[in-house]
């Protein structure tokens, strides 16, 4: 069964990184980064096959709605929200207790959330 | 550059579609597939919200919901990772995905770094 994981950062830490330098960014990046290699050793280790990119941040977003055959583009993003998305995962888990599981892997679960939904299968 | 398309609509709306009525939505997903062949690296459709999980972990104790994370009037209901020259030729691209005539395409940039 695959499953998509959104990987939703508070959105005051979004705005606190935001203020960073490149170099603070980095320091960041670096302290953080034993966490996630903890969470990929964990993935290898169930052979759990899986996806994912990293997202720059929302306020780089744009919004896109066609109506009537004109195009409206707006500043993003799509809803002002407590989260913001980061990230996701594309996992083929064993079934939705596998998907919490691995949810309960990703970093950022203990100060955002992650939201699993399963793709349609055709 | 990686684009990420989150494509949102009315779940509701979706769900009152007769097979039929589907049929001709995946239709037209197929032809903007074709007409933006190359450019589509990765992509799926959603199950609908309610079947939907959020996990929190706070104190170390995991807290598990039904549902998404936010209620909002569209939900997202799939995605498609693109390859763009910018954000502007993206959101070019997103107007053509047929979700966004009936809800809206929001494109994000992919980081560069920290990406499998």
């Amino acid at each position: 069964m695959k499953y998509l994981l959104l990987l939703n950062n508070d959105a005051l830490d979004v705005e606190s990184w935001q203020g960073l330098s490149q170099e603070e960014s980095r320091k960041a990046r670096e302290q953080e980064m034993p966490r996630w290699n903890e969470l990929f050793g964990w993935i290898a280790e169930q052979g759990i096959e899986v996806s994912g990119q990293e997202l720059e941040s929302p306020k780089a977003s744009r919004v896109v709605r066609v109506r009537n055959g004109e195009t409206a583009v707006t500043d993003g993003p799509f809803a002002e929200t407590k989260e913001l998305l980061g990230g996701y995962f594309l996992a083929e888990c064993k079934d939705l207790d596998q998907a919490i599981e691995l949810a309960e892997h990703v970093p950022i679960v203990s100060k955002g959330s992650v939201e699993i939904r399963p793709l349609v299968t055709q | 550059m990686k684009v990420i398309a989150l494509i949102y609509g009315d779940e509701g709306r979706w769900d009152s579609f007769s097979d039929k009525e589907r049929n001709a939505v995946y239709e037209q997903y197929r032809a903007f597939g074709q007409q933006a062949d190359g450019r589509v690296l990765d992509g799926a459709e959603l199950a609908p919200t309610r079947s939907a999980t959020t996990v929190r972990v706070r104190g170390g104790e995991t807290v598990v919901t039904d549902g998404p994370f936010a209620e909002t009037k569209e939900q997202l209901g799939g995605f498609y990772l693109l390859e763009c020259e910018n954000l502007d030729e993206a959101a070019e691209l997103a107007a053509q995905i047929p979700g966004a005539s009936t809800g809206a395409v929001e494109v994000r940039t992919v980081s560069e770094e920290g990406s499998s």
